[in-house]
């Protein structure tokens, strides 16, 4: 089964399930801003518009509602999630 | 009501707000009203360590092969930080903890100021490696106008409170004059400066360090100062818990679940509270301008420290939900995220030798002949 994330107008299948889903997004090339990456800093926020992740280490951070924490995180179905893709990525 | 250090009435402290509820009596953290400040300590405690333990011998010679003006920056961003952790190390528990009422938030008020007079005692371990006479930093603290700017705008909210909580547990509600100053204490007035003093903590922790580790991450950048650099990556990784405490309490307080009054002095304060992070980046970018006022250094000048400013200035605010017009949207300095990760302190980008901040951990393999002559 492969889940679609979709990132500003950039979409990519997630197929490594070992993988956090900051770690699956920097692997398509799309910088997210981190500085812990266990949860405590609350740094690598995202907007979630659709969809539901699943957290693997309950994070200590701050997360306002409707956003998630990518460190901790990994995708369990097709999420839509906000963020800033380079242009030339934007093709998909 | 006068502070008391162990209130003798029996109440159910799971019942009380953070702030100005009953005094703290038994210390006991089985029970929790907010388990969160309970995973900070535990969270905190773990990082431990002892930044003097950090090899920074290469530091010195680094330092003698700065430039004059590259020397200015790294010594005055230092003694910026140490303004910081100065004022960090005490104000937490002076200001905070004569009005806490929660015990586990009371200790984790106690470990976080703790943690911040380690920070203290890291500048001096570099001070005294890379200088022969460390007076000239430590006394040119309070001897330098842009420095003493600042620390006005850092202390005034933590002074206020204090002065004002003094007043309220002395001589109760009312108004007082105080250095020719009136002042009107009640609960309310009491909230109000507590958010305040809340919001400008945060933006000390969340916004203007960040500045300073920029500063202090753009020198081992270019390999110099590396020593300093790891230092700093733990104070760092200290500072990312700080935050993310003040934010859960500011969040707790603008929520009204902990105390309904507190929602609504939050929304009253808002945009005094927006100008304080306002405040500060106008701040922020004139000590940029002092930094840099003989010179920029390779990889960071002046107008790329003011964009990260407010790049770092719209992330915490968002996070707070304060509106604000920045729209530095791509980190202007991509190299701070990996500087600002902690996990590589022995293998950071520049391959920096491994540390030795573990040295102090207790050695718990005992070999069997160290019982020898152990009799029972
Ligand atoms: S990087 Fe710190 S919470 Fe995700
Ligand atoms: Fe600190
Ligand atoms: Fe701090």
């Amino acid at each position: 089964m492969s889940i679609i994330v979709k990132i500003d107008n950039y979409s990519f299948m997630c197929a490594d399930d070992s993988m956090s889903l900051l770690e699956a997004i920097e692997d398509q090339g799309i910088d997210v801003e981190y500085q812990c990456r266990q949860g405590f800093c609350g740094l690598c926020r995202l907007k979630l518009v659709e969809g539901k992740v699943t957290y693997f280490d309950e994070p200590i951070a701050f997360i306002p509602e409707n956003y998630i924490l990518p460190c901790c995180c990994k995708t369990k179905e097709d999420i839509v999630i906000e963020g800033t893709v380079p242009k030339e990525k934007t093709s998909v | 009501m006068n502070y008391t250090t162990f209130n003798q009435n029996q109440f159910d402290a799971t019942k009380e707000p953070m702030f100005f509820g009953n005094y703290v009596n038994v210390s006991r953290y089985d029970v929790q009203k907010h388990p969160i400040f309970e995973k900070l300590i535990e969270k905190q405690l773990s990082f431990f360590c002892r930044p003097e333990e950090v090899d920074v011998t290469q530091d010195r010679k680094d330092f003698l092969s700065l430039s004059e003006h590259e020397r200015h920056i790294f010594l005055s961003n230092l003694q910026y930080q140490t303004l910081l952790d100065s004022v960090q190390g005490r104000s937490p528990n002076i200001a905070f903890l004569p009005v806490v009422s929660l015990p586990e938030l009371e200790t984790w008020i106690e470990t976080w100021a703790f943690s911040e007079t380690i920070h203290s005692r890291s500048y001096t371990h570099i001070i005294r490696n890379i200088l022969p006479e460390s007076s000239e930093v430590f006394d040119g603290i309070v001897d330098t106008d842009a420095i003493l700017d600042r620390a006005t705008d850092i202390t005034k909210h933590y002074d206020q409170l204090i002065m004002m909580t003094q007043l309220f547990q002395t001589q109760g509600e009312g108004t007082f004059t105080v250095n020719g100053q009136s002042t009107e204490v009640t609960l309310r007035t009491l909230k109000r400066i507590l958010y305040l003093t809340m919001v400008s903590v945060n933006v000390l922790e969340a916004l203007r360090f960040y500045i300073s580790f920029a500063c202090s991450f753009a020198f081992a950048e270019r390999a110099k100062m590396e020593g300093n650099a790891k230092i700093i990556k733990l104070i760092a990784r200290d500072e990312a818990l700080h935050l993310t405490g003040t934010q859960h309490i500011l969040n707790l307080m603008a929520s009204g679940n902990d105390d309904p009054e507190m929602e609504v002095v939050a929304r009253e304060c808002h945009e005094e509270a927006r100008h304080i992070f306002l405040d500060a980046v106008e701040q922020e970018k004139a000590w940029a301008d002092y930094l840099f006022k003989d010179g920029s250094m390779i990889g960071l000048n002046k107008e790329i420290l003011c964009q990260y400013i407010e790049y770092i200035a719209a992330q915490r605010m968002d996070a707070l939900q304060f509106s604000h017009s920045f729209s530095q949207k791509q980190n202007p300095l991509p190299w701070m995220n990996a500087w600002l990760n902690s996990d590589n302190v022995q293998v950071a980008p520049q391959e920096v030798e491994v540390s030795s901040y573990l040295v102090g951990q207790v050695d718990s393999e005992l070999k069997s002949n160290e019982f020898e002559n152990f009799t029972l």
